[in-house]
């Protein structure tokens, strides 16, 4: 595959462009004016339902509303929503994977089966039952999509504790009579720290993904708002005629997962072979 | 999950084929359909496909819904119905007659009808029905609010039945021609209600036969059938009704693979057709296009009146002005519905529309809502631009019914709650499904809601707009959802459905309409839509002139 240098780093062309378009993409998300300066919800009954064109990049959808404003706008809820979710997800499964990492072995094999049972529900499952119980909202979807995903985080999470807390150096730390916290934030917590950056950003990707998802079924984002799930489902009854509806806002949600997975992949490969 | 390989060839493949299939999607369907045969043809199966919600229960006595109605219409018949002209025509009931008082109704049976389980037809089953209806246990809403003024049923002999009533109701006739208080075996009726929800038995020319939950129901032919209305009855006389086999009944929510299905063939008949595809099919001679308005009232949003801030007119007119829904109609409808300026259907000959009222040469009129929230109290806005009096927010709950509203009028609403914000409204769309959204209605949680009716004749305006519909029914429905408790409406609501004078009646009713228009109860929007497409193959297929849905008595698979 061909390579480029770019300050002294190698990348692929596939991580620039996932690069740039993350960029944009994050760029969206904190100032949508720099990018689109209309406003998303704004109704114009005159332009309804018309096809991309210069005026309308992407075309509009039923209300007139121009789908690249929304689509911009939508990057910041859907990244929102996705970081958001992460952050739970990872945050619940650093508890869970230092728990069953350093406690006691009891404790080990109790956090361990527990996550083993959460792990054997399909995640979105355990998304819909969460959001079953609490009603839908934004709010607790992003919940939702953060506690299905913790219980993965967590496997490798406590994997990578308990091999760190196995090394020859913990050892010397612990024969040099540091205390157990300070063996943890000093030594194990920056270890593994590396693989969690890699998990949050594969993580990323696919949290967007649910989120959409569980907007596109109306357990989310509710309609008007931009957000791309619930532009998917709103495009979905217009298929028929106006397929720039569905299109473009599925393409955002493509693109964005794919840029994630692809720039979480090429970190992965750098750790591995720089370890 | 993280660890899982992403194969980039077989994505682009998947990709590819999508768009493929997008693109084929938008390219119309040809058709190569000629002029339709006039001979009936006998046999085969038709299989329709509905975007209601699939009833809980296929006995339209029990709530009493329009997807029940749709469905029942095909093995269940009523005592009388209507003919192309509203006039009330013989059904099971051969002829009645109304006692001087308007106190007693005597109704004449058919003596040559059987249900299809074997119980005949008689006086006795009438009077089981209304019974049924009128039976608590049952939590009928439909079918008890219509005939609420039924007080006892006698059977004078085997085929002749009084109907005692405790006042004068110049709207039984057009009651008893609905398919919610239809006429179901009595010997069927005294299963438990679980039993005769997924089976019940009629003298329609269908019989229920299995019924899988979530997918279809089956219906098989009526050897026995002989019970038509008079008006098919004249029209199809020396046929063997009904042609078709079987009806297989899909239930296919998602309006785009409805419409895929039909132009694929898979199925023949859909209701519920979205408005850009009235219009695309059009061009495509495989597709015909059945429209039939619903009588009862016309769609409407309702403002709450029994709580702030709308029980405040001045708050409700100001919301009335703010919004513009005409032009909304003309761009998500694509010109397959019209605006209504009048509480009933535009099928219902007394229907009063008042144009003047909502619109001011079709513009939204922010300056006269804008006076009206000062003077209401709600002059201060917010960081947001809302409106607010003594620190609370101009804050409108707008629970819309994701089964019952179509996703054109569901744009239309998000399209009112932009307009509103303009005027200092802040409108909170909740797209429910039914029982969530029945739940809401219940708990008195909403301050604008759109609820369809559908009932023959001008009377529905009684069971929507007098105070004592805010009592729920024994469904636990109320269908007073504007909540207007107006004494001297109830009184003209009440005179009209006790007279037996046509213009009076006529002049009573127009007095009620113009009340609860000119009170801002309402925001008329259009007729409750009712379009089904049909395949050009399937011919003799008729709206029922009673409540509109489609009867398949007499219709057949042209080869």
């Amino acid at each position: 595959m061909s390579r480029a240098r770019v300050g002294g780093l190698r990348f692929t062309v596939a991580e620039a462009v996932a690069a740039v378009f993350l960029l944009l993409l994050v760029v969206a998300a904190l100032w949508p004016g720099l990018l689109a300066p209309g406003d998303p919800l704004a109704v114009s009954h005159a332009d309804a339902f018309q096809p991309p064109s210069l005026a309308h990049l992407f075309g509009t959808d039923e209300s007139g509303r121009d789908i690249y404003t929304r689509v911009v706008h939508g990057a910041s809820e859907s990244l929102r929503i996705g970081v958001l979710a992460t952050a739970i997800g990872i945050g619940l499964a650093i508890v869970l994977g230092f728990v069953a990492g350093l406690g006691p072995r009891w404790l080990d094999f109790g956090t361990t089966r527990v996550v083993e049972v959460l792990f054997a529900f399909p995640g979105l499952l355990l998304a819909l039952l969460f959001i079953v119980v609490t009603g839908p909202g934004l709010l607790s979807s992003t919940i939702a999509v953060g506690l299905a995903t913790a219980p993965g985080y967590a496997r490798i999470i406590r994997s990578q504790v308990r091999r760190t807390a196995s090394a020859e150096f913990i050892e010397a730390a612990r024969v040099l009579g540091r205390g157990r916290l300070w063996i943890t934030a000093r030594h194990i917590l920056p270890n593994v720290t590396a693989a969690l950056f890699v998990l949050a950003t594969l993580g990323l990707g696919q949290a967007i993904i649910w989120v959409s998802s569980l907007s596109y079924l109306g357990l989310g984002a509710v309609p008007p708002a931009a957000e791309w799930g619930a532009m998917l489902a709103a495009g979905r009854t217009y298929i028929a005629n106006f397929w720039w509806m569905t299109f473009f806002p599925g393409l955002a949600i493509v693109a964005s997962a794919a840029a994630a997975t692809v720039i979480g992949r090429g970190i992965q490969k750098r750790n591995r072979s720089g370890a | 999950m993280p660890s899982r390989r992403f194969s980039r060839p077989r994505a682009a493949v998947v990709v590819t084929a999508a768009v493929a299939l997008l693109l084929a999607a938008c390219s119309p369907g040809g058709g190569t359909s000629g002029e339709p045969s006039g001979e009936p043809v006998t046999g085969g199966t038709l299989t329709y496909a509905s975007g209601d919600a699939e009833p809980s229960c296929l006995d339209p006595h029990v709530g009493g819904n329009y997807p029940q109605a749709l469905i029942a219409t095909q093995y269940l018949e009523s005592l009388v119905s209507l003919d192309e002209d509203g006039e009330v025509i013989p059904w099971l009931a051969t002829e009645w007659d109304v006692s001087d008082d308007g106190l007693e109704w005597e109704f004449t049976l058919r003596d040559d009808v059987t249900f299809t389980d074997g119980t005949p037809f008689d006086a006795e089953a009438v009077a089981a029905n209304i019974a049924h209806v009128q039976d608590p246990a049952t939590a009928s809403s439909t079918g008890y609010l219509a005939l609420a003024k039924i007080k006892d049923v006698v059977a004078v002999d085997d085929h002749l039945v009084r109907l005692e009533m405790s006042a004068p109701d110049s709207a039984l006739l057009e009651s008893l021609s609905q398919v919610w208080v239809a006429m179901e075996s009595p010997k069927a009726l005294e299963r438990s209600q679980e039993e005769n929800c997924a089976a019940p038995v009629g003298t329609g020319p269908f019989v229920v036969d299995t019924w899988e939950r979530q997918d279809s129901v089956t219906l098989v032919r009526n050897d026995d059938y002989n019970s038509p209305p008079a008006d098919v009855a004249e029209a199809t006389e020396g046929s063997d009704l009904p042609y078709l086999d079987s009806i297989v009944w899909r239930f296919i929510p998602d309006s785009a693979s409805r419409y895929a299905a039909l132009q694929s063939g898979e199925v023949q008949v859909i209701d519920n057709a979205q408005p850009d595809t009235i219009r695309s099919a059009e061009s495509d001679d495989a597709i015909e296009e059945l429209d039939a308005p619903r009588p009862g009232a016309a769609n409407r949003i309702e403002l709450n009146s029994g709580k702030a801030p709308f029980d405040d007119e001045r708050v409700r007119e100001a919301f009335i002005r703010s919004v513009n829904v005409d032009d909304g109609i003309q761009s998500l409808f694509f010109g397959t519905a019209e605006r209504s300026y009048s509480p009933l259907s535009s099928v219902e000959p007394l229907g009063l529309s008042l144009p003047d009222l909502f619109t001011v040469d079709f513009t939204v009129d922010t300056d006269a809502a804008s006076d009206l929230l000062d003077d209401a109290g709600w002059a201060e806005r917010d960081a947001d631009g809302y409106r607010v009096k003594d620190g609370e927010r101009l804050s409108l709950d707008f629970p819309v019914s994701t089964n019952q509203s179509i996703p054109a009028e569901q744009s239309l609403f998000e399209q009112i709650q932009a307009d509103a914000k303009t005027a200092g409204f802040e409108v909170n769309l909740q797209p429910l499904d039914l029982s969530s959204w029945y739940g809401v209605l219940a708990e008195n949680d909403y301050d604008l809601v759109s609820a369809p009716y559908t009932k023959v004749g001008p009377d529905v305006l009684r069971i929507l707009y007098h105070s004592d519909s805010i009592t729920p029914a024994p469904s636990g429905y109320f269908a007073n959802l504007a909540q207007v408790d107006d004494a001297e409406l109830d009184d003209l609501l009440t005179q009209a459905s006790a007279t037996s004078d046509a213009d009076e009646r006529a002049a009573l009713y127009e007095q009620a309409q113009q009340i609860i228009l000119e009170g801002y109860y309402i925001l008329p929007l259009y007729d409750q839509q009712n379009h089904f497409l049909r395949s050009s193959t399937v011919q003799g297929l008729r709206a029922m002139p009673t409540v509109s849905t489609p009867t398949f008595a007499g219709a057949w698979l042209a080869p």
